[in-house]
């Protein structure tokens, strides 16, 4: 069973199934597993933290509220902290050219969010597909954790 | 920034309006250059939460070339232009005049002829409005993306969003005509929430 995970959104589930997320950009997929329970979750964030707009209370909207959530909706599940592990997907840029060059973009700073809200929950990063100039599809397998990456024109990559 | 997030009737007529009007010089501009029948849908104007925008233009899976320019001058923000990729390449072959299955590979030579189709069609819609509007634009260099639609819309609104909470959309279909079912694209006109206002008030839309 493939479940989608719109932006904005989180799924958390156990051992069977995946969750993909399709035409990925800047966004970051964070990928939460715990092989023992085989319980999984995913969150598709769009922003670092609530100070880039006026709508802090949208929880899953950003890695630093999103993170930290999606931890204990696992844990919940009946992950153990001490067990998880993380894989990162994201953080594009297109349109590169039109950018202002004296700042990180926002798929840059998605990844860099996701990566200290990370370490700060002592939750340890074991794989990465980010940045680059071309989106992704991802997918997640609760069977085994691992997650399947597709590029448009690029050879797909497990991680 | 909340008012201009529920737009009345009239508001949204009046967008319509520009929008068509853009569009319209823009398919005109494409017949003209590719010497076929251009049609364009009723624009669709949306202000939708960041999380819904990905969707809101076009089918979110699909590959599309999408060229991006800056608007500057007396609104702001964003015009984007979207071929589905098949579209893109059949075009670049004609621009190029070469045999319809000539090349597959979409090279410099075809992103180039990509990018300048863009910057006469953006120039024709902004012209378009110009006149409309009586308001001064000027287009930036463009930037072009071959990638999954969502992933380029996504990423369009969250690093050129001045507020990232929502955006406004300007989005009109065009096609082709006779054409298959893939000779078909969008002009998208994204402007930045405080240039709402002006528009609004250059069309006199109390």
């Amino acid at each position: 069973m493939r479940h989608f995970v719109a932006a904005g959104e989180r799924r958390v589930g156990r051992s069977e199934g995946t969750f993909s997320v399709l035409g990925l950009g800047s966004c970051v997929v964070i990928a939460l597993y715990d092989g023992s329970s085989q319980v999984g979750g995913m969150a598709h964030v769009l922003l670092p933290d609530p100070s880039y707009n006026e709508s802090p209370a949208r929880l899953w909207r950003y890695a630093t509220s999103a993170i930290p959530a999606l931890i204990e909706e696992t844990i919940a599940a009946g992950a153990r902290r001490g067990r998880l592990s993380a894989r990162l997907v994201g953080g594009a840029c297109m349109f590169r050219d039109l950018l202002p060059r004296d700042q990180p973009n926002i798929g840059e700073r998605n990844v860099a969010a996701a990566r200290l809200t990370l370490a700060q929950a002592g939750i340890r990063v074991i794989g990465e597909d980010v940045g680059g100039e071309f989106g992704r599809s991802v997918f997640f397998r609760l069977s085994d954790g691992r997650v399947r990456v597709q590029a448009h024109g690029r050879e797909h990559v497990e991680i | 920034m909340n008012e201009s997030q529920q737009l009345r009737d009239l508001e949204l007529d009046a967008l319509k309006e520009v929008a068509n009007v853009g569009a319209g010089h823009a398919a005109t501009a494409l017949s003209q250059l590719t010497n076929r029948r251009v049609m364009i849908d009723v624009p669709e104007v949306a202000v939708c939460p960041i999380e819904e925008a990905a969707n809101a233009v076009g089918n979110g899976n699909s590959v599309v070339a999408a060229v991006l320019m800056h608007v500057l001058g007396d609104l702001t923000g964003r015009s984007l232009l979207l071929f589905e990729k098949e579209c893109a390449m059949r075009l670049a072959q004609m621009l190029l005049d070469r045999e319809e299955s000539a090349s597959r590979v979409f090279g410099e030579l075809e992103q180039s002829s990509i990018k300048e189709t863009a910057n006469i069609l953006t120039g024709a819609y902004l012209n378009g409005l110009s006149d409309l509007l009586g308001l001064m634009l000027i287009p930036s260099v463009p930037s072009l993306a071959v990638d999954l639609c969502g992933a380029i819309l996504s990423t369009t609104y969250l690093n050129f969003g001045h507020d990232r909470s929502y955006v406004i959309i300007l989005d009109t279909r065009f096609k082709f005509e006779p054409g298959e079912s893939s000779m078909e694209g969008h002009f998208v006109l994204l402007p930045d929430p405080a240039s709402l206002r002006v528009i609004l008030k250059a069309a006199r839309v109390k």
